[in-house]
């Protein structure tokens, strides 16, 4: 093509009603139904959701071929902080003894829970495996292998192992849906602190004592702050948090029921402080997943 | 002579935006990532006809928006610059340092392109970072490593997209 086969004018007429075309498409686009919840799929989103569906194959193999890659990294990582690996998994050691302590005590208010029918249980999905990393540099969402032709929709809590939260779905196709990690910074969830002793991370049992209404353990929101912190916020500075305690969704708010059951773990609190100044304390959360590590996880499709 | 083949520089921005969609991710470290779609709308329109310059930009921009999954428009508008910044640099470009030109301007792009999705990103109510904090520790450094990403490919990508024209095509 040469150049002159286009006059600058024309050019420039399209470039006016192509940049309105584009701003127009993002408003229609931050508009229209989401696909989450009870809002339908707008176009685009759903031209998006088609895009991801047809990329899947081809998402996966890349996603094959770069996994030895990823082991490397591991290995190289693990090799330099061995030290610092042996004495996490002796304070994680020392935390499950801790913890089975009080296990049978706990044990026994589970049974009692049982009877009364109240204790939460998850009804999972089909081990769905991470197909691929998505979004761009201000997103920190994967894609997974299973959508709604398994029973998925639309803000549905993700986990890893029994009860460890990974993130929620957000748009779902029909065999794969999206999840928004717990350290994408849109992300949020209502979350309890709580001492060591009284939950069991391999169950996601919570101790009574944790939920009775004379509890004075640390509540507030998770939420990834613009530095990059996963922390939680709008915790009073009256309420227990302290260093190593476990970070675990708390599934209500008074009487409003949220996204998550109660008891998926979050991770621990790796920084309490506080000062008289602010109204809320400063807690940064060590999250118990690792994005990079993600391979098989559950989405809880009831409760 | 030299032309752009409008199918060859169309391909070469699908690839540019599949792999976005495909690799990118992968290859994203902070608010750095690599730009392949903008890289190749940079260098396939270079010497393209200044309206089919701005629909390659601008549907580039939207196969961006579709496979990449962000929020829709902003890659458009991202191409749309693309190929702008592309064209205005044609009068002060000279053969042998055509490809350092362009680099710079898939650098100015990145940079521009950084900005319209902080924009976007505040204007969709998602989480987004302070400016000054983005523009130091994410935006420079896109900048300039998409810079010396484009100096790199630039060669590849100017023989993949263009032809040399006959004597008597050029008549």
């Amino acid at each position: 093509m040469s150049r002159s086969s286009s006059s600058p004018a024309g050019a420039l007429a399209a470039l006016v009603i192509l940049g309105i075309a584009s701003l127009a498409l993002f408003t229609v686009y931050v508009k229209e139904g989401d696909c989450s919840g009870e809002s339908e799929c707008g176009p685009l989103h759903t031209v998006q959701l088609g895009a991801a569906e047809v990329l899947r194959p081809v998402r996966s193999i890349v996603g094959m071929v770069l996994s030895p890659f990823d082991a490397v990294e591991d290995r190289i990582s693990g090799a330099l902080s061995t030290e610092e690996k042996r004495l996490r998994e002796e304070l994680r050691a020392k935390e499950e003894l801790a913890a089975q302590a009080s296990r049978l005590e706990r044990e026994n208010a589970r049974l009692r829970e049982l009877l009364n029918g109240e204790r939460a249980v998850y009804r999972y999905g089909p081990l769905a495996r991470v197909v691929a990393p998505v979004g761009g540099n201000f997103a920190n969402r994967v894609v997974i292998n299973v959508g709604t032709a398994d029973g998925i929709e639309p803000n549905m809590p993700v986990v890893v192992g029994k009860s460890t939260l990974v993130g929620r779905t957000t748009k779902v196709s029909r065999n794969t849906a999206e999840v928004m990690l717990v350290t994408d910074q849109s992300f949020t969830a209502g979350v309890r602190i709580i001492p060591p002793a009284e939950f069991d991370p391999e169950s996601g049992e919570l101790s009574p004592a944790v939920t009775s209404e004379e509890s004075s353990y640390g509540e507030g929101l998770l939420k990834t702050s613009l530095d990059g912190y996963l922390g939680v916020e709008y915790v009073a500075l009256s309420a227990r948090a302290e260093k190593g305690d476990y970070v675990v969704t708390s599934g209500r708010a008074e009487n409003f029921e949220l996204l998550y059951p109660p008891g998926l773990l979050v991770g621990t609190v790796e920084q309490a402080s506080s000062q008289d100044i602010k109204q809320f304390k400063d807690i940064v959360v060590d999250p118990a997943m690792t994005p990079d590590d993600l391979e098989e996880v559950r989405v809880i499709v009831d409760w | 002579m030299e032309q752009t083949s409008v199918v060859r520089a169309a391909l070469v921005v699908a690839l540019g935006a599949l792999l976005d969609a495909v690799i990118g991710p992968y290859l994203t470290f902070g608010w750095v990532s690599p730009h392949f779609t903008l890289i190749a709308i940079v260098f396939a329109v270079s010497a393209m006809g200044e309206l089919h310059s701005v629909l390659l930009g601008f549907f580039g921009g939207i196969l961006l928006d579709a496979l990449g999954g962000g929020l829709f428009g902003v890659g458009a508008l991202g191409g749309l610059l693309a190929a702008t910044l592309s064209l205005r640099t044609r009068a002060t470009r000279r053969k042998s340092a055509e490809r350092l030109v362009l680099a710079q301007v898939v650098a100015m792009t990145v940079a521009g392109y950084g900005l319209i999705q902080l924009v976007a990103t505040n204007l969709a109510r998602l989480g987004a970072p302070p400016l000054g904090e983005y523009l130091m520790v994410g935006l420079i450094p896109d900048a300039v490593l998409n810079g010396v990403l484009a100096y790199l490919l630039g060669d590849w990508l100017l023989r993949m997209t263009r032809s040399r024209m006959r004597s008597w095509e050029a008549r």
